[in-house]
């Protein structure tokens, strides 16, 4: 189901009938030449290959990503708010708004990092949050949350360039807000935690599926692009060791690489992509890390139940931007919810990512639910049920033709010395007619995502 | 100004700066001996692959393009330009947009007529030719500005040495003193904050493979990191 068209739509759409469509190609000549990828692994083979690009953008209205904007603040706010607090007093869950045990049985949860308060008390820096325009009430629906090392905002950033070449005639004629400051936006995130020192990306290297990103980033926010071997630790203080032999101090790191990775010394020794000793400096409050080490508890799909108790609880307000109805097995009368309703039900497991681990109620035969119901009653922390969200398609461009599709959008957050949402993001589109899951990792596409007025 | 830089992308940087330049040489070495084995020398593939330690076997003129450009030996152009390539994305970031996109277009172009069996003849010598010059224009525009610059331009020059000392030492003595005097140049503004100054390369040795270990021997002192 498409959204009601308004005057914006109806203006690109009036603009685009006067295009070229031939030159729709360029845009796939243009990220294989700057070889825009986003690579993977298949069959134990690395692959090098650009994200499916569909021209046709999104568009939002400002008035309506104002909304978005503000709902997003306060989410983030909160979210940070609860990660200091969790990982110091942990009055939350004292004051059982949270049960501990739900708390410490995230796998994302470490309590070895208890105590400690990094630099700024800020946790969440960047981050990446899905939503959805639910079609039943014209309302964004937050789905996701992601703290950790959420990617994606390079595609928006490159192709908007090229768009703009191609097809300059959009610009010139409706009032698109230009997106080129996200570098700096993390750049002064990067500034304002910095604890003294330069600012490094670290990217596990060449053959990371997000590699373009990384380096495209560190490029554009002036930050040095290092590997981990790259970096070392004296006396609990971070070092990057230049070509010429000299060691020079950072001060903060926007690191591209799991917690369960960062440090082997610390964490996995068998991790080969670390930096040994980095979280002694880290803890020393010696460096910064972008984002927080132990984020993952606050991005559990489990602990997503909680945001909107998180943000009455830490900023007294009504949540802006609502979560999709959300049932925990944990808790005895979810579960009998679940059990009578599976059939209409997405049924998520919180340990998956990328599309991975969703199970839709109305695609399972009935012995496939009872054998669910089984596996949830065995063990209800690693489920978490939802209501399906009918979300609006978006119209594609797809061999020559137009379709719709289903489509998300991740916005980007970034905290600072203010929290800063970013005007565009990356709206994912699903590889076919009908299919829920829009992420990359399921073959989706991306297109552009236009904040405007007329 | 860039003021720091690691030694993996330094390290890239001038092997991307190598590469590029052996590709151009090599394809310009390609270009005229072709033109004389139609119809002048028929050996004269033979004789050139010589200096790269390669044993070329070739039936025609057509035949040597082929064997040149895609044999399986160590001067094969599309195995060059996969590693200028790789170079090149581990150092994206430091390379201007123009010029990172004429490199991946280059490989392309390659690995296009060889993946599909196209026709080699002196059309793809001349657009690969044009690519590199475009690639060293946008460069040049630059100014040697960048520390990233210096460290690609250097990849070049050495390449040039390399080129001369290997083949075309007895004519090019000038040649060969005046890009010393370059990659001196070089050298001293990249080292000048290390701890030890690489001694000034000077022509000297008496056999070409010394030559040519001072000269990379240079350089290992450039980058330590």
């Amino acid at each position: 189901m498409l959204e009601k068209s308004t005057e914006l739509h109806n203006k690109f759409w009036e603009i685009f009938s006067k295009q070229d469509r031939n030159k729709i190609d360029e845009f796939k000549l243009y990220m294989d030449k700057f070889a825009i990828n986003f690579n993977l692994y298949k069959d134990g083979n690395f692959i090098e290959q650009s994200l499916p690009f569909d021209v046709i953008p999104r568009i939002i209205s400002k008035q309506e990503f104002t909304k978005i904007e503000k709902g997003l603040q306060q989410r983030v706010q909160a979210l940070n708010l609860f990660l200091e607090d969790l990982y110091t007093d942990s009055k939350i869950v004292k004051e059982g708004v949270i049960p501990q045990e739900f708390v410490e049985q995230a796998s994302g949860y470490l309590k070895e990092f208890v105590g400690f308060s990094p630099s700024k008390k800020i946790r969440a820096h960047i981050n990446g949050i899905d939503l959805v325009k639910d079609s039943s009430d014209d309302e964004w629906v937050i789905l996701e949350d992601n703290l950790r090392v959420p990617s994606g905002a390079s595609y928006p950033l490159s192709i908007r360039d090229t768009y703009r070449k191609i097809y300059p005639d959009f610009f010139e004629q409706m009032k698109i807000d230009p997106i080129k400051n996200y570098p700096s936006i993390i750049a002064n995130a990067m500034d304002y935690v910095n604890t003294g020192g330069i600012n490094v990306l670290l990217t596990p290297g060449r053959f990371n599926s997000a590699y373009y990103e990384h380096s495209y980033l560190a490029e554009k926010s002036g930050a040095l692009l290092v590997r981990p071997h790259e970096l070392t630790v004296v006396d609990k203080k971070v070092y990057f060791k230049n070509y010429n032999g000299k060691l020079i101090k950072v001060g903060s790191v926007y690191r591209r690489l799991d917690d369960e990775f960062i440090d082997p010394k610390f964490f996995n020794p068998e991790s080969v992509i670390g930096v040994p000793g980095i979280i002694e400096a880290y803890l020393a409050g010696n460096v910064a890390l972008l984002n927080a080490v132990g984020n993952g508890v606050a991005d559990d799909k489990g602990i997503y139940y909680f945001v909107p108790k998180m943000i009455k609880y830490y900023l007294g307000e009504e949540p802006i931007l609502k979560n999709a109805p959300t049932y925990l097995p944990h808790f005895k009368e979810d579960m009998e919810y679940i059990f009578n309703n599976m059939e209409k039900l997405v049924i998520k497991d919180v340990a998956e990512a990328g599309g991975y681990g969703v199970l839709f109620g109305h695609e399972m035969s009935a012995l496939q639910i009872e054998d669910l119901k089984g596996i949830i009653k065995a063990n209800p922390r690693r489920f978490i049920a939802q209501e399906l969200i009918e979300f609006y398609d978006e119209k594609c461009y797809l061999k020559k033709d137009l379709q719709d599709r289903k489509a998300d959008f991740r916005a980007y957050v970034v905290v600072g010395e203010d929290v800063k949402v970013w005007n565009c993001g990356l709206t994912r589109y699903a590889l076919e007619e009908g299919n829920y899951l829009v992420n990359s990792s399921q073959g989706g596409g991306f297109k552009d995502t236009w904040v405007m007025e007329l | 100004m860039e003021k720091y830089i690691t030694g993996n992308v330094a390290t890239n940087l001038y092997w991307l700066g190598r590469y590029l330049e052996r590709t151009a040489t090599t394809l310009n070495e390609i270009s005229k001996t072709y033109d004389t084995v139609i119809d002048i020398d028929k050996d004269a593939g033979v004789k050139l692959y010589e200096k790269y330690d390669v044993v070329l076997k070739y039936t025609n003129a057509y035949d040597f393009l082929k064997e040149a450009i895609f044999g399986e030996h160590n001067a094969n152009i599309l195995n060059i330009l996969t590693n200028a390539r790789e170079n090149a994305i581990i150092c994206r970031h430091l390379l201007d947009n123009e010029a990172f996109g004429e490199i991946i277009e280059l490989h392309g172009l390659f690995l296009k007529t060889f993946n599909n069996h196209l026709e080699i003849d002196y059309k793809l010598i001349d657009h690969a030719q044009s690519l590199i010059g475009e690639i060293w224009n946008i460069h040049s525009m630059r100014h040697h500005k960048e520390l990233s610059d210096s460290f690609f331009r250097m990849g070049k020059i050495v390449e040039e040495a390399d080129y001369r000392i290997r083949f075309h030492e007895d004519d090019d003595q000038k040649i060969i003193q005046s890009i010393y005097k370059e990659i001196n140049s070089i050298c001293k503004s990249l080292t000048k904050n290390h701890d030890e100054s690489p001694e000034v390369l000077e022509v000297e040795g008496n056999t070409q493979d010394e030559r040519l270990t001072q000269l990379n021997a240079k350089i290992d002192k450039v980058i330590i990191g």
